[in-house]
């Protein structure tokens, strides 16, 4: 079989796809992953409205708080692509900067977080507690668990950056992360609307049992 | 010569070559006999959307590919989109509406996301195959999930 031998953003492209293996990689990676993620978010669906003890939704979930870090994750997002437009154009100062804001915007989220599920325990509400913990709790930290994952790549890959190691030849080393940051930005903004937007106002269902507060 | 100069001769407004038909006419309809081709653009706008994705190439400087300006639209336009969201869930009026809002709020911030910040606009079809094709099994199982729990029930 013939191939023909390209270079794209630094990388020597020599297969029979005529494109680069590793995006090729990531991309099919994150299709696995937007299943994986439709699974979870499924079964939240599908016992949403079935916990029939509290806290409910309409107890716990707070939506201000989640908005301001919604719109951080957002924002990270656009300074990953900053950050991979400066390194592809090699002016390294700018690249270096937006890349430490995703890191700092990234742990920002983190922080919200684990702020968020301090504040739900105190409450009571945890994930054996009853269905909506559980799958709420599963959920969300798997997605945290995404999100701390991408901040650990990208503090590798500003180490790599400020030892010279990641330039403008190896910029797709960046772009590759980068798609990995998007698409947890992207479920996450299934997630805002799904789990806390439309479920927010949930209460007790038939058959359940009022809330009357925490420990 | 760049992009630009190329396509405009570097002397016409965006705003005139967003709005006019052929250059010369606000708004203009095409004049056309039964016997004359269909032309190109027939209708009011004048081909409003062909024009208003050269606009995209020239905030994307003529490379056909997202530049910084681009990329901060796209982020201004997902934050509005985040605080109309916000805002919707708010107003008590607004709430029965609240579900397929959400949805296709969700649906348009994925979609920029997706096309724009990962580029997959801009790059190989091979990804945006493989990406749509995952994403379409996905939402299958995650209809027949809810389905046949909404049917049979999940043992609650």
């Amino acid at each position: 079989m013939s191939t023909n031998v390209t270079i794209q953003h630094g990388e020597e492209i020599n297969n029979s796809t005529g494109v680069s293996a590793k995006k090729l990689l990531m991309w099919t990676f994150l299709g696995s992953d937007v299943m994986f993620f439709g699974t979870f978010i499924a079964t939240f669906m599908a016992y949403r409205n079935k916990s029939l003890v509290g806290p409910y939704p309409e107890d716990t979930l707070n939506i201000p708080i989640t908005s301001v870090s919604t719109f951080v994750l957002l924002m990270s997002s656009l300074g990953i692509v900053l950050a991979l437009h400066y390194l592809k154009e090699a002016r390294m100062g700018l690249a270096k900067f937006w890349l430490l804001m995703v890191i700092i915007m990234g742990i920002g989220f983190i922080g919200f977080q684990i702020y968020e599920f301090s504040h739900f325990a105190n409450m009571g509400m945890t994930p054996q507690v009853n269905l909506f913990g559980s799958t709420f709790f599963t959920l969300t930290s798997l997605h945290g668990a995404h999100v701390s994952l991408g901040i650990l790549w990208l503090i590798f890959l500003l180490i790599n950056e400020y030892r010279g190691n990641l330039n403008s030849e190896n910029a797709i080393d960046l772009e590759i992360a980068g798609l990995y940051w998007h698409f947890v930005d992207i479920v996450w903004i299934v997630i805002f609307a799904l789990l806390y937007l439309i479920t927010a106002n949930d209460g007790v269902p038939p058959g359940g049992i009022p809330w009357i507060g925490g420990h | 010569m760049d992009w630009w100069a190329l396509n405009y001769g570097g002397n016409m407004s965006l705003l005139k070559d967003l709005f006019f038909y052929q250059g010369n006419k606000w708004w203009k309809i095409p004049e056309t006999t039964e016997l004359s081709e269909n032309p190109k653009n027939e209708h009011p706008f004048g081909g409003f959307l062909e024009k208003a994705k050269n606009i995209l190439l020239i905030l994307s400087s003529g490379k056909g590919h997202a530049g910084p300006v681009y990329y901060w639209i796209i982020a201004a336009i997902l934050g509005i989109i985040t605080l109309i969201e916000v805002w919707w869930f708010t107003v008590p009026e607004l709430r029965y509406m609240l579900a397929p809002a959400m949805l296709i709020f969700s649906i348009i911030k994925f979609a920029l996301v997706v096309a724009f910040f990962m580029h997959l606009r801009f790059d190989h079809k091979m990804f945006s195959t493989i990406f749509i094709t995952c994403m379409v099994v996905g939402i299958l199982f995650f209809s027949v999930f809810l389905l046949l729990s909404a049917f049979h029930g999940l043992g609650t």
